[in-house]
């Protein structure tokens, strides 16, 4: 596997048309399944939104998802779904005291459960919010399944368990298990709609590449530098889709 | 080792009271203090930083406002005895040992502090092992160390001086120059952990640093005058006037910058009037939700101990210098907790339904848009427990040391001043109240 990646490194990146999303939460539920995620845990959630609006712009129209925007019938709703965006100039990785969260050569930021000292200093780093810390043991829902219930490691170090110890933080992997061995993140796999797109951006010919490139595909707070390997096609008007 | 030296000294008359049985009542208050922290503790690591009130939005709480606010204490003591040195300030020497001794306690309490907020405490070495240069809680982790074995070095040193003037004046010289820079970086780094994170807009001010530069200085120095004003009620220490007015006036410069440098940060927030660090503002501003800390930081940390500094008449009541340092420093811990929560409770992003808390509660739902905070009885509990641990070091340190016996009177009246009679304010946390010790009367 290692030789095979010194052939040819990927830069393995989502683009998520949210044109498509209809705000269903099937791959924040899909993700808590594969990924044995705790109750209150969610690596991945899907934000209400205005179409094409800054996540900090305004106060939200409601405090309670799937509220529109704006007086009827001038309503306007859209959905960002937001898991850790793997930036390849992550200030998680930056501000890690111990190179407990590493970036990866593919773009894909991880997490060394074993190394972990549990400071925190990355949740308050993120500017997307999507580090969780276990601060009490797990707790599930009786009769949970375990979509991937083995460990894998990646160069000896520990970056996915089915059981997270006590006091040490998580996020989404890219779901780092499936992409090794050539398959999508779970979330894409689930995704009623077809939003979720994962491929190759260092291929020219990959679907990502030509939403990236030419469909106009941004980046979340891009005027923060972090330079996410997560896209987000934006919003086209209805207008602009009738012509 | 009776003490024998209270007749000579003008102790008040309430001193009296605080013979041996006040001192071993002291000492007992605070190991009950410190074994209800290290219970408290216990407590934490048998069930995580679940017992504690913080979750993922507000992911930091009380250990580490807590943790900057003794990093700030540390460098009142520091500061003032290498700027005796430094600038020539001889009405300052008074207080070389008693600061560095407050200076090399602050910094091991805060050191300590970090731990139980460790979410695996036991993996603490691989900060050491595996250290991240561009992280700066390494680089804080190392001038944290390097300033507790300084200011153990430089209390020795200072130790010695006092018997031996000549032959160690230039060591002396020589720690002040590295003392001034190194408690100056100290600061600055910690504040670092903050100014530099682009994701947090109540933070990233490159003001941080010197903001929390100037309220070191004005909440160390405070600290130093509250524990030398002790230490005179209690414990035998002569406080000159002339030093008094030096301890007086770096208060006030102090004050005057750090209330100025916070009213810079509000004044470019309110007129560039962007909308995310508009709602951070929103919240601490007088009708938000947390403009009790606005009013802890501008009325009783800001405006009252200024007009007690200040104002002729009442600077002349006794006790004004000493109620002034303790409500500077409760001004300076109103800015800490301001600055931490705030910086996580200010919503990262303002789409329902915001951030997962990280823990289940079937009465709620598991995510917030606006955090909240509230600390619980072990956070409390290990936070007293520490308070009573510094009280402890200084208390013994105090003793052992011999501060009040052994102090170079160098004013310039050659006496100690009584001219104004100043009693430190007797429900000060962090003033050892010691009376005399065993060690007080040894010669």
């Amino acid at each position: 596997m290692a030789a095979k990646r010194t052939a040819h490194t990927p830069h393995h990146v989502m683009v998520i048309d949210t044109n498509r999303c209809v705000g269903c939460w099937t791959c924040a539920v899909a993700c808590k399944e594969i990924n044995n995620e705790p109750l209150g845990f969610w690596w991945n959630r899907i934000l209400t939104a205005a179409p094409n609006e800054s996540t900090t712009a305004a106060p939200p129209a409601s405090d309670n998802i799937d509220v529109p925007r704006g007086v009827f019938p001038d309503l306007e709703l859209a959905y960002l779904p937001v898991a850790c965006q793997h930036c390849n100039d992550a200030p998680c990785v930056k501000v890690c005291p111990v190179q407990a969260t590493f970036r990866r050569d593919d773009g894909t930021v991880l997490v060394d459960y074993e190394r972990c000292i549990g400071c925190r200093y990355c949740m308050a780093a993120c500017p997307y919010g999507v580090r969780i810390f276990n601060w009490g043991d797990a707790e599930y829902a009786p009769g949970g399944v375990v979509g991937y219930g083995k460990d894998y490691r990646f160069d000896g170090r520990l970056v996915f368990t089915p059981e997270r110890p006590r006091g040490v933080v998580e996020k989404c992997t890219f779901c780092v298990e499936r992409i090794d061995v050539g398959e999508k993140p779970f979330c894409c796999e689930a995704c009623p709609i077809g939003a979720r797109i994962f491929g190759d951006l260092a291929d020219p010919a990959s679907e990502v590449s030509q939403l990236v490139n030419e469909g106009g595909a941004v980046q979340l707070h891009p005027e923060l530098g972090t330079d996410p390997n997560v896209y987000y096609v934006p919003v086209r008007r209805r207008a602009a889709l009738e012509t | 080792m009776v003490a024998t030296n209270t007749a000579s000294l003008p102790i008040p008359a309430r001193g009296a009271r605080t013979g041996r049985p006040g001192i071993q009542l002291w000492y007992a208050l605070l190991a009950a203090a410190c074994a209800f922290g290290l219970a408290a503790w216990i407590y934490e690591l048998e069930n995580g930083l679940a017992a504690t009130g913080m979750r993922d939005v507000v992911s930091w709480g009380m250990y580490i406002f807590t943790f900057a606010f003794f990093i700030g204490l540390s460098a009142g003591g520091l500061i003032m005895a290498s700027s005796a040195e430094v600038f020539g300030i001889k009405a300052l020497k008074p207080l070389s040992r008693l600061g560095v001794l407050s200076a090399a306690a602050c910094v091991a309490v805060a050191a300590l502090m970090i731990i139980p907020d460790l979410g695996r405490p036991a993996r603490i070495l691989n900060i050491f092992i595996h250290p991240n240069w561009s992280s700066p809680l390494v680089w804080d982790v190392f001038i944290i160390s390097i300033y507790f074995v300084f200011s153990v070095v430089d209390l020795a040193v200072l130790q010695q001086h006092t018997t031996e003037p000549a032959r160690l004046r230039r060591t002396m010289r020589v720690l002040a120059y590295v003392g001034l820079p190194t408690a100056v970086l100290l600061h600055s780094i910690t504040a670092w952990i903050f100014g530099l994170q682009i994701a947090r807009t109540w933070w990233n001010t490159s003001l941080m640093a010197p903001l929390f530069v100037v309220s070191a200085v004005l909440s160390g120095t405070a600290l130093v005058t509250l524990l030398a004003l002790a230490a005179e009620r209690w414990g035998g220490f002569t406080l000159p006037a002339d030093t008094r007015r030096w301890l007086r006036g770096f208060i006030t410069m102090a004050l005057i910058v750090d209330l100025f440098f916070v009213g810079c940060e509000y004044i470019t927030v309110l007129w560039g009037n962007v909308p995310a660090d508009r709602s951070a503002l929103d919240l601490v501003l007088p009708g938000g939700p947390w403009a009790w800390t606005f009013w802890g930081e501008w009325i009783v940390g800001g405006v009252i101990p200024l007009a007690l500094l200040l104002v002729p008449r009442l600077r002349r009541m006794a006790g004004s210098l000493g109620v002034a340092a303790f409500l500077a420093i409760a001004g300076v811990y109103v800015f800490r907790i301001e600055l931490v929560v705030i910086g996580f409770i200010n919503p990262l992003t303002q789409f329902p339904p915001g951030i997962a808390v990280g823990t289940y509660n079937p009465t709620t739902t598991s995510f917030q848009l606006v955090g909240r905070y509230s600390p619980t009885w072990v956070e409390y509990g290990i936070i007293i427990g520490l308070f009573a641990f510094f009280g402890a070091i200084v208390t013994v340190g105090y003793h052992r040391l011999q501060l009040a016996s052994r102090s170079p009177i160098s004013s310039q009246e050659g006496r100690p001043a009584r001219e104004e009679t100043v009693h430190s304010a007797p429900d000060t946390p962090v003033a050892p109240s010691a009376g005399e010790s065993p060690f007080s009367g040894e010669q």
